[in-house]
């Protein structure tokens, strides 16, 4: 198959996956901004100033695209399964890579306006510059990449489980993920135990984002180990997909 | 061999498909059948039967444990690229997205099979039509009735222009307005040169849209082709259902007891009428007719008298 039709695929399954939905319900666009600014209402009312709307800004990006990720890899594919559309594809001149990219980029694009949203808010701030976009842009994408493959990890070792527990546990992983690490929050409150943020995708992309922004001392050294943990839980989750993910059944 | 397969839509060759697992089930024993280009094709067979699983495979989703099958030429195991060039599947109880309009369905998914925006939206516009889907184009899937979406989803496949479409139970779970709706819009698409492969468990869509079929029994071909040769294997070719009691057949005719009524099969349209005439002398309501193709079924799977009460 040409790489031409693969990349065309792939963009068009997530343009079909993203835009009636966008355009019918576009209260979802509201939802999703609302759950990623949750945190962000305690903290402005129990801020004791600070930067501590910025952590939470900047929590609130990172949420914004690690939640619709691993909702993608789960609920979108356990979803696909059910209406049998996944079915349809398969029989298509559709290449298998072009429906799991589409599938994961389809909720990006419907998280773009909550994340310019929060980003603007951010830069009014003073602390997303262009100089930090730079760098902030390629952490975002990291994190949805981290979390779209473990979602699509999960769907696939969990191919019996009903839709209504695919469903339960990306909603558990997405708060799991969000809300109870360093992410809405500095690390560095976490004192001896912040190492623990690294292991965790989305307050280790937190760390770097603040780091850009100069909210947390991060050495070069550091910052590189951060990056390749990111980039290595990717391709572990990827390579245990492809060991168990069968386009076409056996 | 080839010759044969320039001629042939589908051709399956000893196809064998076993689920292993904690039981395995052999689900297709050797199925060899052959669909010619620009014929509607079905699969008849009880659930179970294996009509899904050779569907499946022949539509290269599912790989087979032992023979081959070939899509105008194409081996579904070795060329399932080249195959999926020329299939569209609609699956079982497949469902829509219900922010989707059938416009959508018909239209994106001739783009997924790299038809130009511009050819996609023809399609489209011809492939509602044909389906009597264009007046609803636009309304979202979620309003729509059972009947339409399904014919939302032949649409689909119809807009895409493969040459083959399969069809896994195109009408289960309709009712019979929506059900002719669907059968009228698959002969028009034989009669617009589609080859048609589907199945069903329902005898009366397979003996009213069908050009040839097949009964499926446990992984088997019980039979194949068209709908007169079917019924010419059994010898009955009458019957008469009686209501109330009655014990006065001769033994050489087969009786199915169904509660309180009979059914007598019999191989003469003579006995049919003489047996009719005993039946109403003695104020038993009865009528008699053809056999259908259900009754032919139910012989060929096991016999008349081989049911539950």
């Amino acid at each position: 198959m040409k790489i031409s039709k693969v990349i065309q695929d792939t963009f068009l399954i997530a343009w079909i996956k993203s835009y009636p939905d966008f355009r019918r319900n576009p209260l979802m666009l509201l939802l999703l901004a609302m759950i990623s600014s949750i945190p962000l209402f305690f903290m402005l009312m129990f801020s004791s100033g600070g930067n501590v709307i910025v952590h939470g800004l900047i929590g609130a990006m990172v949420s914004s695209v690690s939640f619709v990720g691993v909702m993608a890899g789960i609920q979108d594919i356990s979803w696909d399964r059910y209406v049998k559309i996944r079915e349809m594809m398969v029989a298509m001149p559709v290449h298998p890579a072009s429906y799991a990219l589409g599938i994961a980029l389809a909720p990006l694009l419907v998280s773009i306006p909550s994340l310019v949203f929060f980003g603007a808010l951010t830069a009014y701030l003073g602390f997303l510059t262009l100089e930090t976009l730079v760098c902030v842009v390629p952490a975002l994408i990291v994190v949805w990449a981290v979390m779209s493959t473990m979602g699509f990890m999960i769907s696939t070792y969990l191919l019996k489980s009903s839709t209504m527990v695919l469903n339960n546990l990306s909603n558990l992983l997405g708060i799991g993920f969000i809300f109870i690490p360093p992410v809405y929050f500095s690390e560095a409150q976490l004192g001896s135990l912040s190492w623990v943020s690294v292991i965790i995708p989305t307050s280790n992309v937190a760390g770097l984002i603040r780091s850009y922004m100069g909210l947390l001392p991060l050495s070069v050294e550091v910052v590189i180990v951060r990056w390749a943990v990111l980039i290595s839980t990717t391709l572990a989750f990827i390579i245990l997909t492809f060991i168990r993910a069968r386009w076409r059944e056996k | 061999m080839w010759a044969e397969l320039e001629l042939s839509a589908v051709k399956s060759v000893g196809l064998c498909k076993v689920y292993r697992g904690k039981d395995e089930v052999e689900a297709l024993k050797g199925v060899s059948i052959d669909v010619s280009k620009g014929e509607l094709f079905t699969l008849l067979g009880p659930n179970g039967a294996g009509k899904t699983t050779f569907l499946r495979i022949i539509s290269t989703q599912l790989l087979a444990s032992g023979g081959d099958a070939y899509v105008l030429g194409h081996s579904v195991t070795r060329e399932a690229e080249e195959v999926r060039e020329h299939i569209a599947v609609v699956p079982q109880d497949v469902a829509t997205y219900n922010n989707f309009t059938p416009w959508e369905y018909a239209y994106y998914f001739a783009r997924l099979r790299g038809i130009s925006s511009s050819e996609a939206r023809l399609k489209a516009r011809v492939a509602l039509r044909a389906v009597d889907m264009w007046e609803l184009r636009d309304r979202m899937c979620q309003t729509l009735s059972g009947g339409e979406r399904r014919r939302a989803i032949i649409a689909s496949v119809l807009s895409s222009n493969a040459d083959v479409l399969m069809l896994d139970e195109p009408t289960s779970g309709l009712d019979a307005v929506a059900r002719r709706g669907v059968w009228s819009a698959l002969r028009g698409l034989v009669r617009a040169g589609k080859t048609i492969l589907l199945t069903t468990h329902m005898m009366e869509e397979a003996e009213m849209i069908s050009d040839r079929l097949a009964i499926v029994n446990n992984g088997n071909v019980v039979a194949c082709g068209r709908l007169d040769e079917i019924k010419g294997l059994v010898k009955e070719r009458f019957r008469v259902v009686i209501n109330g009691d009655f014990k006065q057949i001769s033994g050489h005719t087969e009786v199915v007891k169904l509660g309180d009524r009979s059914i007598a099969y019999l191989k003469t349209q003579d006995e049919a009428v003489d047996l009719l005439k005993t039946t109403l002398g003695m104020n038993l309501r009865a009528e008699y007719s053809p056999v259908t193709l259900e009754d032919v079924f139910v012989k060929l799977v096991g016999g008349f008298n081989n049911h539950e009460d």
